[in-house]
């Protein structure tokens, strides 16, 4: 059961297109320090605690919502909480629970959020607590996090897009966890929409009734009405005894600058106050509850927390670290048995980061750890590069991950760095049997050691779902071939959509076929994948040689099969975005040693300014300081000058 | 004394080059203001010479736009009130800047009566095809016609411009160009390459791809050719663009680039001086719109649009950069002059001039505390600069 709840937690995708979306400035943004301070005052007016003691389980229902990428899930979410009067009508919520403003301005959810609502139905009160999942298949660990807080969970699908490659995974992710899938066709007042042949498709696919689909329109409250009604009589209340010893399941946490580790728990048996002593069953450190509360959908502290609530608390923990999401906590001398926990998040995508300007390394490290507080999910590594310096290597759950991070350290933090090309985790078994993770390109055995002591080099595959219109078949699966993948299978799930799985090499998703994907199907495909074990492979590291010199900032590990177009394009871009000097600059790529091209860089022969007397001087000046500010944005290797640009270059391939 | 030099504007042209980037306006339908323009300029003469009467004029610089459009007895007006106000040194340079159309030959000896002592002519090209495509109204042999002239009436102080660099001009083509015009010089010629620079019809032609100039290598390949072939002739290279038989450099030229003062009046025209009463050193630009200039002057004496105060670091810098660009280089007694003593050694990166140095960019003589380029060195100067100023 464990077992493969892992394996679909495991899961990565790119949308590398989102990269490419101008960034929108947002006049006003809801950070969650902004969040905290009004709650730091809260904390002192203790009148203001609810007393939610009165809902016991059969009064409570703790769902989640999944969807694929603006099938309209944070939407939803807005019109459930006005619904239920915990925020007001104005029309101006949007995507209440998206704090990040890079969730905003992405339209993705990167940290799960949760919202608690009172909501009377056939004359009783329930308390229904919205569990808010990220809807990217890049956070799919955290996906299946909150799942686990839940006993039911709404597939939402877009009437006009139908079923969608995460829509399947999330399907299948809620399944394996048991728990009630509720289907709701979204959007089905847009002149495009097809609301019955999308209720076909789920029928087809996931073998559930389509007359039981709820069809509703979440941006004009078309049908929401019937939305709650339908999670309450579909889906069970959470199990567990009050009579029971405290028992919760730490699910999520953040670090917060006011009141330091917050923790989310669904309480699975027993109540919790506070005053009370927990401990962790994990490091069997005691904590005293200082504040319990629930989402509400800012922090609302409340009396007690009881079976089937979900709430946070926050128990003077210093760090992050000590909060092991997964993790049972139980009454101080009541210990009970632990809930299947997690296994960590695992890093499928390392990268170099380093500082553009090495003087900003102490600030930059300090930046890194404050967003890591908050994302535990990244691994992070001190790195010493020659030609970048001291820096970091970075583990993310995919690209898209690595690309929020560098965007919330550019922004949140004012950052700017220079990142590497990332690198999937590659293994080395060793004749004498011991395996090793690559997670840098430097990690990778030299030429002699591949030759004495390497058995042989492994790569990581994922098993990727594609689905797109008929049309794209053969386009499809020829993009699959080019990128060394084995087709497993297609099936039809309706008369003209298709759904394809093919394992490929992990390390080829990295790169660009998710761009490739989406312009070779006009945009048409939606794409997921899920990890799927390694393979032997015959891997070499490309390196960069800069008049002899290798570069290792800009090495990096690929296929054989493809080392020598990939060496070829490089050398030729590295020659593109190198700027002459006074010497000759000879380009190099080789393969495992084996050069396989070579470009020039001539050496500058003119740059003078020809023409120069008493009206230039204060222009030639400028552009001197302007020239002088650019240099130092360079980074030297030896005698060569790197623009940012060379890294750039490896990390993507020319068509 | 302290040496000063004067700049004048003259702003009309009968045509306008595609390449130019000077502020210039054709010459009205009806006719160039001569009055107007000429007392506008005697008004801002007076305003800026005035604080500078203890100085000396080592040099006066009409340039245009096409001076030589200008009567021969304005200028004689402005050299008047010009030595009046700031006493002319016996040997200063007074130069011209004139076409080689018929019409401005024709006034040379005026010139000369008028007190002018050098002339400089723009022959720019002999290719009559690509005059007539970068909009002159002239050709080659009127070009070198005209020197001949000057040559007659200001005997060691004539100079002309050439330029190379025009789309689809080989090597060959610059090479036997230039052996031409060497045989009519007389002690100065200045070479530039051909620049494009922002705002200018050319530019615009470029950016569309109408134009196509020659490449990064075959440019150097002329500049290279130039040095080789004037040098070979007797005259030598003594700043980027310019030779000269030794003592005929152009002193008000030079004056740019070892950091003299001088004062610019005229649409558009730069001044660089440092202020008699707050001891500050200045740089300032004047209007460059034609009309709006003539009644800022009109108004209040003179017609400056900005002023601004060059900081201590600043004049340092400009010290280092301009004198790079003159083979003789820049010394620790002219550098003293801005630095306030410090020496070109504390202040220059000299790890990494000393690289320069040993791999034949840089020269640096120590007993005179010395920084001049090698002829390599000048060729990529603007690289090197970066490196060593701090």
């Amino acid at each position: 059961m464990l077992q493969t709840r892992l394996s679909a937690a495991i899961r990565h995708t790119r949308i590398a297109s989102f990269a490419r979306q101008p960034r929108a400035i947002f006049a006003h943004q809801t950070t969650t320090h902004v969040q905290w301070q009004s709650y730091a005052v809260r904390v002192i007016d203790r009148k203001k605690e609810t007393d939610i003691s009165t809902y016991p389980p059969d009064l409570i229902r703790n769902f989640s919502i999944i969807a694929h990428i603006d099938h309209g899930k944070s939407t939803l979410a807005d019109r459930l909480l006005e619904l239920t009067g915990v925020i007001s009508k104005t029309g101006k919520n949007k995507q209440v629970l998206d704090k990040l403003k890079v969730e905003r301005e992405r339209g993705i959810t990167v940290k799960a959020q949760s919202a608690s609502m009172f909501y009377e139905y056939n004359g009783k009160k329930y308390l229904m607590n919205l569990i808010d999942t990220p809807g990217h298949v890049d956070f799919s660990y955290e996906v299946s996090r909150s799942l686990a807080a839940c006993q039911g969970t709404i597939l939402l699908v877009d009437a006009a897009q139908g079923i969608q490659a995460q829509t399947v995974a999330n399907f299948y992710l809620a399944f394996g966890e048991g728990l009630a899938v509720v289907p709701m066709l979204n959007k089905v007042d847009l002149p495009t929409a097809e609301p019955e042949r999308a209720a076909q498709q789920i029928e087809g696919t996931f073998e559930i009734d389509a007359s039981k689909i709820l069809h509703m329109s979440a941006k004009t409250g078309l049908g929401v009405d019937a939305v709650l009604p339908s999670v309450i009589e579909n889906m069970p209340p959470p199990l567990g005894s009050i009579d029971q010893p405290f028992k919760a399941l730490l699910f999520d946490t953040w670090y917060d600058k006011y009141v330091g580790v917050v923790c989310l728990m669904a309480i699975k048996d027993g109540s919790i106050k506070k005053g009370d002593r927990i401990v962790s069953t994990h490091s069997k450190q005691k904590y005293e509850v200082t504040e319990v509360g629930i989402m509400h959908p800012e922090p609302s502290p409340t009396t007690s927390l009881q079976v089937g609530q979900v709430g946070y608390i926050t128990c003077n923990m210093k760090s992050v670290s000590e909060a092991h999401v997964g993790d049972t906590f139980y009454r101080d001398k009541h210990p009970v048995e632990a809930l299947p926990g997690f296994v960590p998040a695992k890093s499928m995508v390392f990268a170099g980061v380093f500082p553009i300007d090495a003087d900003e390394f102490a600030r930059l490290d300090e930046s890194i750890q404050k967003l890591t507080l908050n994302d535990s999910s990244v691994s992070v590594h001190k790195e010493t590069s020659a030609a970048l310096g001291q820096g970091w290597r970075l583990g993310f759950l995919g690209t898209l991950h690595m690309d929020v991070f560098r965007q919330r350290l550019e922004e949140e933090y004012d950052a700017s760095i220079l990142i590497t090309a990332p690198t999937v985790p590659y293994q080395i078994k060793y004749r004498d049997g011991t395996t090793r993770f690559i997670r840098t390109p430097a990690d990778f055995p030299d030429i002699h050691t591949m030759q004495d002591n390497v058995e042989s080099t492994m790569e990581p595959f994922v098993l990727a779902t594609m689905i797109f219109p008929e049309r794209y078949l053969g386009q499809m699966l020829e993009l699959c071939t080019l990128h060394r993948g084995e087709i497993q299978n297609h099936v039809y799930i309706d008369e003209a959509r298709v759904l394809l799985k093919c394992r490929l090499p992990m390390a080829e998703i990295v790169s660009d076929f998710f761009d490739k994907l989406k312009s070779k199907s006009q945009g048409f495909a939606s794409f997921d994948y899920e990890e799927s074990g390694y393979e032997a492979s015959d891997l070499v590291k490309m390196e960069v040689l800069l008049n002899n010199e290798a570069v290792d900032a800009l090495a990096s590990v690929m296929h054989r099969s493809t080392s020598v177009v990939a060496g070829r394009d490089m050398a030729k871009r590295l020659r593109e975005v190198i700027r002459r000097q006074l010497f000759d600059i000879i380009i190099q790529t080789a393969a495992n040693g084996k050069i396989v091209a070579r470009e020039t860089v001539k050496q500058l022969r003119k740059n003078v300014t020809a023409k120069c007397y008493g009206g230039d001087i204060t222009r030639k000046m400028k552009l001197l300081n302007k020239q002088k500010e650019g240099k130092k944005r360079m980074k030297k290797f030896g005698k060569v000058e790197l623009p940012q640009e060379a890294f750039l270059t490896v990390m993507t391939k020319s068509e | 004394m302290v040496p000063f030099s004067l700049y004048v504007h003259w702003p009309y042209c009968t045509f306008l080059c595609r390449f130019c980037a000077f502020s210039k306006a054709r010459v009205p339908a009806k006719g160039v203001e001569h009055e107007r323009i000429t007392s506008a300029l005697l008004k801002e003469l007076r305003t800026s010479l005035a604080p500078h009467k203890d100085k000396v004029l080592q040099s006066i610089y009409f340039g245009g736009g096409t001076p030589s459009l200008a009567q021969p007895r304005n200028i004689a007006q402005i050299i008047e009130a010009a030595n009046s106000l700031v006493p002319l040194a016996s040997d200063a340079e007074i130069t011209l800047e004139s076409n080689p159309t018929s019409a401005e030959v024709g006034k040379m000896r005026d010139f000369k009566q008028a007190g002018v002592t050098r002339y400089s002519i723009g022959i720019q090209t002999l290719d009559d095809r690509t005059l007539a495509r970068m909009g002159r109204l002239h050709t080659g042999a009127e070009g070198l016609a005209a020197v001949d002239r000057a040559r007659a009436l200001f005997p060691g102080k004539v100079s002309f411009d050439m330029i190379f660099g025009f789309e689809g001009q080989t090597l060959d083509q610059w090479q036997k160009e230039l052996e031409t015009v060497l045989k009519h010089a007389d002690n100065h010629i200045s070479v530039y390459q051909l620049t494009v620079e922002p705002g200018t019809p050319l530019f615009r032609d470029r950016n569309a791809q109408r134009v196509v100039l020659p490449s990064g290598d075959l440019s150097a390949q002329m500049y290279e050719s130039a040095v080789e072939m004037c040098t070979a002739k007797g005259f030598r290279h003594y700043e980027v663009s310019n030779y000269a038989v030794p003592g005929s450099e152009s002193m008000h030229n030079m004056g740019y680039w070892q950091g003299r003062q001088w004062v610019g009046i005229g649409p558009s025209a730069h001044s660089r001086f440092i202020d008699p009463s707050s001891n500050q050193r200045i740089s300032s630009a004047r209007l460059p719109d034609i009309q709006r200039w003539a009644q800022h002057c009109e108004k209040f004496g003179h017609g400056t649009a900005k002023s601004t105060v060059i900081s201590d670091e600043d004049a340092k810098q400009e010290a280092v950069v301009f004198g790079l660009r003159m083979l003789d280089g820049i010394t620790d007694r002219r550098f003293a002059g801005v630095s306030g003593g410090q020496s070109l050694k504390d202040y220059l990166h000299m790890d990494r001039v000393q690289q320069y140095v040993d791999d034949g960019y840089l020269l640096w003589n120590s007993a005179d505390a010395k920084l001049a380029p090698t002829e390599r060195g000048l060729e990529v100067i603007d690289s090197i600069l970066i490196d060593i100023v701090p």
